[in-house]
């Protein structure tokens, strides 16, 4: 089998999800060695411009320069994978819409705003059609080599579409309301293997939230515990605000 | 008179008898991990293991039917060559409580039923179960006298009742015999023993007792009568769906099975892995359809399967009061307090039918 | 951790091939398949087998051919999901793996001197092929033969050609119609349940078998019983997701029933309670 062509791009983004890769440990000769990277900007100064089998995109969608240039890459590549949060769901950049746009402008570019078009932040699916999801702040290196088969597949991946608690309590781990503190674990989806709250940390909602959750009676858990309902939407809208752009 | 059953181990001697038996195989015994949960794990020495505990945040059945299982191994290029496989490891577990030994047992029904699950099986024959007695109750959210496991009823090798000064110890397998043999740390129990175990059994008596307010004959004519009941549709709004209730069960056993390939495409594996009725696309097939689309079909899913559907199969409930889906749930959604309302909801169906 | 190989594990896959493949429409796709190592599937009508492509997964599938074809049996399969999609993309030729086959199927000693009355609607024709053929090689040992099918539009339909032939038949009594027609259609149009009413069968002696879509069993027991035939003399098969086959892994369970092990095929008295069956 040739090994397909994959073009690594980034748009805003921290570049974080992207040295993930170099972190995948034992594996990442495997990776490296199931793929032909032709174009990866992080890594390599070659610039390809030809068809792309696989275009993995990092990054959120910012401006009207981004929206041509993810358009140029669509169109370039016969898959295409959103590669972290900014990319799959907005991530933190999506904060920006919390705001008016040209308010950021001036107070980010001062008096020379004008020359600097914005836009609302989008996920990579808010602009273009997208085949693969690799959730996660950063992506989780497991997720992401299970994405890679599928792809090299040919089969569709799906992301779990139940709570961060299914495989959180698989781990054992002392919930953390039981801890008094407060996680997003419920209401954000599974496929991380509880991988912050293994080690300690909270879940923040960084893989987007479960697509039908019980919102009554989420308001309920939170009464339970005492947690006021905008510190809660704070929590979420810090990697969700771009839902709800749709 | 001596009962070649029962022996003692002098409380001085239960570190030594731990070590021991940890060189012997893998031991597991439940350890405090905080916050007043715990969870069992491996240890080597009687330090660590906390001997009055509350159920485990996981049961026994992680070792029994491990979260993650490889069932066949394959190469892709042959075909169809796989081989089906099964991954154990032999240990000893200490100190389970009768609501978890009960576990045990409703899985092992499970998976003896033909087609038989011959990974289940050869696993559990590797594992040695020695179990913990409860002197009182773990708390509130217990309702292990209503299903008859509050007292011991076989599923062990080795059964401990901690008597304050020693351990009495009843040996029920063959298993349990070789242990007893090779650590040397035992007595023989005389007539006084079996007299103070006999004491703590008539306490136990009087402070067990059905927790909830109905006969265990008359549950699954409860459950017969409220398939419609307004108390699954209360659930409804409560429940989050986030399978917690069903995956510390002790006799949960619903899996997915799943494929893996290596990164060459070549080599890859089958397993099996925990599943949930209580998520949404369990019961949901190719083309969409969702057979048990509520939260609440799915919630009173799960109370039958406890207290009804098994009775048929199996002649006994699937729930061992060991109240993990209680203390583990978020929305606070209580084995006990359900009952109860099924309870109160047919009292006045039956009620008004008089009127 | 220790591993063994164990051979009497029900996850054990017979070694299969496919014989040849055919486009039924633009979803579904026909295929013969061969057991290698000189097996035979040995099922009966109605039965279902978990087919597998390794590393991508196993699904269960309805066997659409008469166990009197004994060298092979054929499969119509439907592409909706991961795997359906992956053995759309196989040919004659290609191996795949299969376990089974499951569950209970037709009752056919039960039906033998009885008339029959098979009722399917879209892909429901599948199992119940199965059960057709079955009766068309022993024609003998069955009353009268009344088969009623329809599906969304002509373009849906499967088996046309052997539908075709049906229609020929003087032992059979075959009717179908479309919900929707298009410009070449000359047939009945409307749904499945218009069709019941102009049966002309004797309900203390018919027994009729029903397979179709979910939506489609109410309405039609409803009129299998406005016609008079006994709840126990209705035969439906149904559809769950299934992982094991084994009545273990509790995917297809409706209340106290595993499809996979008391089913898929159940006597309408048998389920006709179970609020989870429709």
């Amino acid at each position: 089998m040739k090994k397909p062509k994959v073009g690594i791009f980034d748009f805003a983004c921290c570049e974080g999800c992207q040295l993930q890769i170099a972190n995948i440990g034992e594996d990442v000769l495997d990776v490296l060695g199931s793929i032909d990277v032709v174009e990866w900007r992080e890594v390599m100064s070659e610039k390809w411009g030809k068809n792309l089998d696989i275009a993995i995109v990092e990054g959120s969608i910012t401006n009207p320069h981004a929206v041509k240039r993810i358009q140029r890459i669509r169109k370039k590549a016969k898959i295409l994978i959103a590669y972290g949060s900014c990319a799959t769901i907005g991530g933190v950049n999506g904060m920006k819409n919390n705001f008016n746009l040209d308010d950021i402008r001036k107070y980010v570019y001062g008096d020379s705003y004008r020359f600097f078009p914005t836009e609302m932040t989008k996920a990579v699916h808010q602009t273009v059609k997208v085949d693969y999801f690799v959730n996660g702040c950063p992506v989780y290196i497991p997720e992401f080599v299970a994405v890679l088969k599928a792809v090299l597949q040919g089969v569709p991946y799906y992301v779990p579409d139940y709570p961060v608690c299914v495989e959180c309590k698989l781990n054992e781990n002392v919930c953390m309301y039981d801890r008094k503190v407060t996680c997003l674990g419920p209401v954000t989806r599974a496929g991380c293997n509880a991988w912050c709250i293994n080690n300690g940390n909270i879940c923040y909602g960084c893989r987007g939230m479960v697509s039908n959750p019980n919102e009554k009676g989420a308001q309920d858990v939170l009464a339970k515990y005492k947690i006021p309902m905008d510190l809660i939407l704070n929590k979420m809208n810090m990697y969700n605000k771009c839902r709800e752009l749709g | 008179m001596e009962d070649l059953q029962y022996v003692i181990l002098k409380r001085e001697r239960f570190h030594d008898f731990i070590s021991r038996l940890s060189k012997m195989q893998k031991l597991v015994a439940p350890v405090s991990k905080g916050y007043h949960h715990f969870a069992f794990e491996e240890v080597t020495s009687g330090n660590e293991i906390a001997l009055s505990y509350i159920p485990t945040i996981l049961p026994l059945k992680k070792f029994f039917m491990p979260q993650r299982e490889t069932l066949l191994e394959f190469k892709t290029a042959k075909g169809t060559y796989a081989e089906p496989v099964v991954e154990y490891e032999p240990m000893t577990i200490f100190g389970a409580h009768t609501c978890d030994l009960a576990g045990i047992q409703c899985l092992n029904m499970v998976f003896s039923e033909r087609p038989k699950d011959y990974n289940y099986l050869t696993r559990k024959n590797k594992i040695t179960l020695i179990g913990l007695e409860c002197n009182a109750y773990c708390d509130e959210h217990a309702s292990c006298h209503l299903v008859n496991a509050s007292f011991p009823s076989g599923g062990y090798d080795l059964f401990f009742t901690d008597l304050e000064d020693y351990f009495i110890v009843h040996v029920n397998t063959q298993t349990g015999d070789e242990i007893i043999d090779i650590i040397k740390s035992f007595e023989k129990a005389d007539m006084s023993h079996i007299k103070e175990l006999k004491r703590l059994r008539d306490n136990k008596s009087k402070i067990f007792s059905n927790e909830v307010s109905i006969e265990r004959r008359h549950i699954p004519e409860l459950f017969d009568m409220s398939f419609r009941a307004r108390v699954w549709k209360a659930l409804e709004e409560r429940c989050l769906a986030c399978g917690n209730c069903t995956n510390v069960c002790p006799t949960c056993y619903c899996f997915d099975i799943r494929d893996e390939l290596e990164l060459n495409l070549k080599r890859g594996v089958r397993y099996r892995v925990w599943d949930s009725c209580q998520l949404e696309p369990f019961a949901r097939v190719a083309g969409g359809i969702n057979f048990r689309k509520e939260r609440s079909a799915r919630q009173r899913h799960r109370y039958y399967r406890k207290f009804r559907y098994p009775v048929d199969r199996f002649s006994r409930f699937f729930c061992t009061g060991c109240g993990r889906c209680t203390r583990t749930c978020m929305a606070g959604i209580s084995l006990k307090e359900t009952l109860n309302e099924l309870i109160k909801e047919s009292e006045d169906r039956v009620w008004k039918k008089w009127l | 951790m220790e591993k063994v190989a164990i051979k009497d594990s029900s996850y054990r896959l017979k070694k299969a091939k496919i014989l040849q493949t055919k486009k039924l429409t633009a979803n579904e796709k026909f295929f013969e398949i061969v057991l290698m190592d000189g097996e035979r599937l040995d099922h009966e009508p109605g039965q279902f087998i978990m087919i597998s492509l390794l590393g991508i997964g196993e699904v269960p599938i309805s066997i659409c051919s008469s166990p009197a074809k004994r060298d092979s049996f054929d499969l119509c399969i439907r592409a909706v999901g991961k795997v359906t999609r992956s053995l759309h993309k196989l040919k004659a030729g290609d191996k795949i793996g299969i376990r089974g086959p499951y569950g209970k199927g037709f009752p056919v000693r039960i039906l033998e001197g009885n008339d029959l009355l098979i009722i399917a609607g879209g892909l429901g024709i599948a199992p119940l092929r199965s059960l057709i053929q079955y009766v068309l090689d022993n024609r003998r040992d069955f009353g009268k033969v009344h088969i009623l099918f329809g599906c969304k539009e002509p373009k849906d339909m499967l088996f046309s050609d052997e539908l075709e032939h049906w229609t020929k038949r003087i032992d059979l009594h075959y009717a179908c119609t479309v919900d929707r027609a298009d410009p070449d259609w000359a047939g009945n149009v409307g749904v499945i349940t218009t069709l019941i009413p102009g049966v002309d069968i004797e309900p203390s002696r018919t027994f009729a078998a029903v397979v179709g879509p979910p939506i489609m069993y109410n309405f039609v027991i409803k009129e299998l019983i406005a016609k008079g035939i006994p709840e126990r003399q209705i035969l439906l098969s149904f559809e769950r997701n299934m992982k094991c086959g084994n009545g273990k892994c509790g995917r297809c369970q409706i209340q106290n029933l595993y499809v996979c092990q008391d089913g898929p095929v159940f006597h309408y008295e048998q389920i006709k309670n179970l609020s989870e069956a429709f």
